[in-house]
């Protein structure tokens, strides 16, 4: 350490120029990480906020929501218990006057059943009759009101926010409960459709009748439409960006090594263990990434406070810890190249140069 | 009895036709408080002579001893060791650690070596001796040619070692610079009781040396 921290102190250009590196790549990690985070979680908020564990679909759905249809026979011998619920799911778009348009998903609930129960409201209340509605707060962000009355799909019956609930979007869209009535409606299903879908908080539920079929949540999410695409994207993104940070953390200190290895030969001569060289050069790299990372952790507190709400990023406490210890584990592996060379550097060459 | 001993020595490098006799029958000694010079050409054999005797690498057959212990078959941990602990060595060029000021160079080696270094008095008392103490804040790079060596001496001289080996010290210093240079080392030698070996071509030194041996085409006499 003692020689890795002076060495830094008096090389700052050169391994300021490192620091930026690992900065640059560790800030480009935690935006792309955040962003991940977010995009997937808009996903998959509302059927985190049931804490969903099971879906019932249409066995033809191609396990999709939206083309999901369970008969009332379908269900006939369906067991709905405190931990189960219907939803009946369409695509709307939200107008009001003076209001921007939004597209979203409309999820029909009934109110004896837990997603109605369960919503967790930011204000106002839970909708009871007919036309009144409860709707995701990213509403209120774009103007609309408690008590504004808005049209679906352009319907020419109005319905009246009456509620603010959080973590309620599904596949980005923010979500509008109302009535499984209004649902039917939109849907324009015939009589004999009991709802979408079954979602149980049970993991162990299980209900396969005729068309019904029953599917873990993962399965569910995982054909969530552009879902797995979006995430191996990002994935792809990040892992790439770690091989990167890797290389460029074992090219440098491998270049500074070999530029240095006179030096080590006449350290070498003059009895400094191996282990203390070794020791300085891994030591080295954990400081340069821990300052870089710290540049680009501060940076991203800053980020992530300034950007609008509408920007989908999701900056948690994972993805510092994961980020960063991602980013230690390349800087100790990157250091680790330059070491053989360290290793067999021959004290000899010290006398006569 | 001698600090350090070359018995029967030979170092060949290479294999076949491209095999070198650099060391031919070597037999040499030293003791304490002697300021040794090892004179010769180019190409003589002086600085495998040097890197032998200082443990940085093995010879092809015969023995080294020093402190009365045969290091020849040391593993490189031990002779590691023993150049950290026994001897120190001036190299041509100085070679200090370029990103450690002057005090750093002895912290260092307080680091890996934790006893038998000098107290911070017999330093103290050596920068002055060496006219160094004011420097003791600056970095190689901010220091002359003259006061690098200085320094390289006080350094090899801080972790006390029994033996001191010298790889051509006076090779860029002016005839006023050997003199004080020359007898800088015998005084080292004589107050601080050391084995001081020295490989130089410069024969402004002999005056100052207690013996004096020639080497030519890997062989080794003594001239004095």
């Amino acid at each position: 350490m003692f020689l890795a921290l002076k060495e830094i102190k008096h090389e700052k250009l050169r391994y300021g120029l490192i620091i930026l590196m690992i900065f640059l790549i560790s800030y480009l990690i935690f935006m792309l990480s955040s962003l991940a985070v977010g995009l997937a979680s808009e996903n998959t908020q509302a059927i985190d906020s049931w804490s969903a564990k099971k879906i019932v679909l249409n066995k033809n759905s191609n396990i999709s929501l939206s083309q999901s249809i369970l008969t009332k026979k379908d269900l006939k011998d369906d067991d709905i218990g405190k931990n189960e619920a219907y939803i009946g799911q369409v695509a709307v778009v939200v107008k009001s006057k003076n209001r921007p348009s939004v597209s979203a998903q409309f999820l029909g609930i009934k109110k004896d059943q837990f997603i109605y129960k369960d919503q967790v409201l930011v204000a106002g209340k839970r909708g009871k009759g007919k036309t009144e509605i409860t709707v995701d707060s990213s509403l209120r962000d774009k103007g609309y009101r408690l008590g504004d009355k808005i049209s679906l799909n352009g319907s020419a019956r109005k319905y009246k926010i009456v509620g603010f609930v959080n973590n309620a979007k599904i596949n980005i869209a923010p979500i509008i409960y109302g009535s499984f009535a209004t649902w039917r409606k939109l849907r324009m299903v015939a009589p004999n459709v009991a709802a979408a879908a079954i979602v149980s908080k049970n993991a162990n539920y299980k209900y396969n009748y005729k068309d019904a079929k029953t599917y873990p949540i993962a399965t569910f999410i995982n054909k969530l439409p552009g879902y797995t695409a979006q995430n191996m994207t990002f994935g792809l993104m990040i892992g790439f960006l770690f091989v990167i940070s890797l290389i460029i953390i074992a090219v440098f200190l491998y270049i500074l090594t070999m530029q240095k290895m006179h030096n080590l030969a006449v350290m070498r001569a003059q009895g400094i263990p191996s282990k203390t060289l070794v020791g300085a050069t891994v030591s080295q790299s954990i400081i340069l990434v821990v300052v870089g990372v710290i540049i680009a952790l501060i940076l991203m507190w800053v980020t992530a406070a300034v950007l609008p709400a509408a920007v989908p990023m999701s900056f948690t406490t994972t993805i510092m810890i994961a980020g960063t210890l991602g980013m230690l584990v390349m800087g100790i592996i990157g250091s680790l190249i330059p070491i053989r060379s360290i290793l067999k550097v021959d004290p000899a060459k010290a006398i006569g140069e | 009895m001698a600090v350090i001993e070359l018995k029967d020595v030979e170092k060949i490098y290479g294999k076949g036709d491209a095999q070198v006799e650099a060391l031919k029958d070597i037999n040499f000694e030293a003791d304490k408080s002697e300021l040794v010079l090892i004179m010769g050409p180019s190409g003589a054999g002086k600085s495998t002579f040097l890197t032998i005797a200082g443990s940085l690498q093995k010879p092809t057959s015969g023995q080294v001893i020093i402190n009365r212990e045969d290091i020849s078959k040391f593993s490189d941990k031990k002779r590691n060791s023993l150049r950290l602990n026994e001897i120190g060595f001036i190299l041509q060029a100085y070679n200090l650690v370029p990103y450690l000021t002057v005090h750093d160079q002895f912290v260092l080696v307080d680091k890996v070596k934790k006893e038998d270094n000098l107290s911070k008095e017999d330093l103290d008392k050596l920068l002055e001796d060496l006219g160094i103490t004011k420097l003791v804040k600056k970095y190689p790079n901010e220091l002359s040619g003259g006061q690098q060596q200085r320094v390289a001496i006080a350094r090899a001289l801080y972790a006390n070692p029994a033996i001191l080996l010298a790889d051509e010290p006076t090779a860029s210093l002016d005839t006023q610079n050997v003199e004080e240079v020359g007898k800088l080392f015998k005084k080292l030698a004589k107050e601080r009781e050391k084995a001081i070996l020295i490989v130089t071509h410069d024969p402004r030194l002999e005056k100052y040396a207690d013996h004096i041996y020639e080497m030519m085409d890997g062989k080794m006499s003594q001239k004095k």
